[in-house]
């Protein structure tokens, strides 16, 4: 049965990626308009490149996370209201004027994240409450709480008078400056321990995928999965947004463009989709860094017109083959 | 020996009681289906009996223990379930879908055994799936993909077979080879089936015992017997309040309902006899 994932092939594939993701990094830290010094590829470039790589792996797990187990092709790591959590968050900070630091960490930051993971227990709370139709409970809920919040966002932008909340609505549309190697490291310790706790909970959440009467008459323990990987997906979101702000497109593609060229094994679609989010998201990058020099674009809009085509070309080209959702 | 023991069950949704005191066993090895009109209740005992229900009052036991005393794993091993049309959003291939029966074994690092393949090829063998086995399940007939969850169920390797509806939206040659599959697996694996079904027909030909539900809502009473005991003409018409046509091929009854516009509908006019020239 050689057409079944073996742990050669996923180490295989896995260190193939890694490789081709060092290759991106070394590559696009040195792309630039002036000559690179090792000042800048050390202080300035190779954080960068790091940030984005986080933010790219976490992104990218999170919408495999979130679009099996919500059992929705839509769903992105915002759809349960991360996003206007973060924001609502981020904004409180600027309005209540709090100007300390937790570990060199922005009040803005800490709040964003904060906002975050508190956004997602109350639509987890909410849905429970929605009764045994968990998944459609939580989406509804989701959608509720994101709609809601971003009209208290909106308010508050319009009664405060701070100019200071431009920024950092400027800053929650996704920036990717941090210098502070610390922050750095401990980003990716989150963000590796996430990855790693969900590959082992893969073999389940494929199982998932089929339901959860299935999954259950097949012995998954249905409940313990759903709380580890929800909570895992959004602390690595929380954490993505608490660095970078939002930056949309990349846990929604990613996870679809691994799934429709590799199949939807989780045992290897998640390390592949964090790989693959880290690469895209370094690229995008560079190409935001640099395409409007010495202006930046907010990478977000990178993501979105180099990755949309992309993404096209590959369902057109890989759709028909592997029956795409379902029926 | 009763390998399912099933005593005074009550279940209900709501104000709504559509299970009481229900009480029944079934034998290992034997095939039992369950079949009753819409609501009365047959899918809802299938979901009691692999627990993901919970009885309101009275026991299930398996194996002469409590369900309650079983985890999901622990039962996943005794018991699998082919529900139905599960399909994922994603498209996993029809071995992939076979291999998730032995997610409970799967070593450390989230990999099946030799052994698990060795029971996954010998249920895609048993299933005849074994020819698509790297299709994708989306792009198999309905046909196919009743046979792959057979399959997984298969794989599962429990000595219980639940199956809810296993052949509903099957033309008539996959009614028929889906039932001849699980009777061949009752007989030369000695599995115990516990088929929901609507058709009657089916359930007659196939299996040992009928349990026959909902005979008349208001009171909730049910039938559970040897077939040619269950099944006859004053039973069925009570429980699904039709005219009923019953015929003979052989030794075997079989029913046809009978509408308003039927082409006769002068009950039992038709020699027995004149069925058999088809």
């Amino acid at each position: 049965m050689k057409e079944l994932l073996t742990p050669k092939k996923l180490i295989v594939k896995i260190a193939t990626a890694l490789a081709l993701l060092a290759v991106v990094m070394v590559v696009c830290s040195l792309i630039g308009s002036q000559k690179t010094s090792y000042g800048i590829f050390v202080h300035v470039r190779l954080p960068r490149v790091i940030l984005a790589c986080i933010v790219g792996a976490a992104l990218a797990c999170a919408g495999v996370v979130f679009q099996s187990l919500l059992r929705n092709p839509l769903a992105d790591p915002y759809i349960l209201g991360i996003s206007s959590g973060a924001g609502l968050g981020a904004i409180i900070a600027v309005i209540s004027g709090v100007n300390w630091t937790l570990w060199g960490r922005s009040p803005i930051a800490v709040f964003a994240f904060a906002g975050a993971l508190g956004t997602v227990w109350l639509v987890w709370f909410i849905g429970r409450l929605a009764g045994k139709s968990h998944v459609t409970g939580l989406l509804l809920a989701g959608v509720v709480v994101n709609a809601f919040f971003s009209a208290v966002i909106m308010f508050l932008t319009s009664i405060a008078k701070s100019d200071q909340v431009y920024s950092t609505i400027f800053w929650l549309m996704g920036n990717m400056t941090e210098e502070d190697f610390f922050v750095l490291w401990f980003g990716v310790g989150c963000v590796a321990a996430g990855m790693l706790a969900l590959f082992y909970i893969s073999p389940q959440l494929n199982a998932l995928s089929f339901g959860e009467d299935d999954a259950r008459s097949m012995g998954v323990n249905i409940a313990g999965t759903r709380i580890i990987a929800f909570a895992i997906a959004a602390a690595i979101t929380a954490v993505a947004v608490s660095l970078s702000g939002l930056i949309g497109f990349v846990g929604l593609i990613i996870p679809h463009g691994v799934r429709l060229v590799f199949g939807p094994d989780h045992r290897q679609l998640l390390p592949l989709s964090g790989i693959v989010g880290a690469i895209f998201l370094v690229a995008a990058d560079t190409l935001a860094r640099i395409i409007v020099a010495p202006a930046q674009l907010p990478v977000g809009v990178v993501t979105a017109i180099v990755g949309g085509p992309f993404f096209l070309v590959l369902l057109v080209k890989y759709s028909r083959r592997i029956g795409w959702l379902g029926k | 020996m009763s390998i399912i023991e099933v005593n005074n069950l009550c279940f209900g949704y709501g104000d709504v009681e559509v299970l009481s005191n229900l009480t029944f066993e079934v034998e290992q090895g034997s095939f039992l289906t369950i079949v009753g009109p819409n609501g009365a209740g047959k899918s809802t005992l299938l979901n009691l009996l692999c627990k993901s229900l919970r009885a309101r009052s009275g026991t299930i036991r398996i194996y002469a223990s409590p369900i309650e005393s079983y985890s999901s794993e622990a039962l996943a091993g005794k018991v699998a379930v082919v529900r139905q049309e599960s399909v994922p959003i994603f498209g996993f291939t029809v071995i992939e879908t076979v291999m998730m029966a032995r997610t409970l074994y799967y070593n450390q690092i989230g990999f099946e055994s030799k052994n698990d393949r060795q029971i996954v090829n010998d249920a895609l063998e048993a299933t005849d799936t074994a020819q698509f086995a790297l299709r994708p399940l989306a792009q198999l007939s309905g046909g196919e993909r009743q046979r792959v969850f057979i399959a997984r169920a298969l794989a599962q390797d429990t000595d219980i077979l639940l199956l809810d509806e296993p052949t509903s939206f099957l033309d008539l040659k996959y009614q028929v080879d889906i039932y001849d599959l699980l009777k061949t697996v009752q007989l030369e694996k000695d599995k115990t089936i516990v088929a929901v079904t609507h058709d009657i027909n089916l359930a007659a030909q196939y299996c040992d015992k009928i349990l026959l539900l909902g005979g008349s809502r208001a009171e909730n009473s049910y039938l559970f017997g040897n077939t040619q005991d269950v099944f006859c003409e004053e039973q069925i018409e009570k429980a699904f309040g039709v005219n009923t046509f019953v015929g003979k091929v052989g030794q075997e009854k079989f029913f046809l309902p009978l509408g308003k516009f039927a082409k006769d509908s002068r009950k039992n006019s038709l020699n027995p006899d004149d069925t058999r020239r088809t």
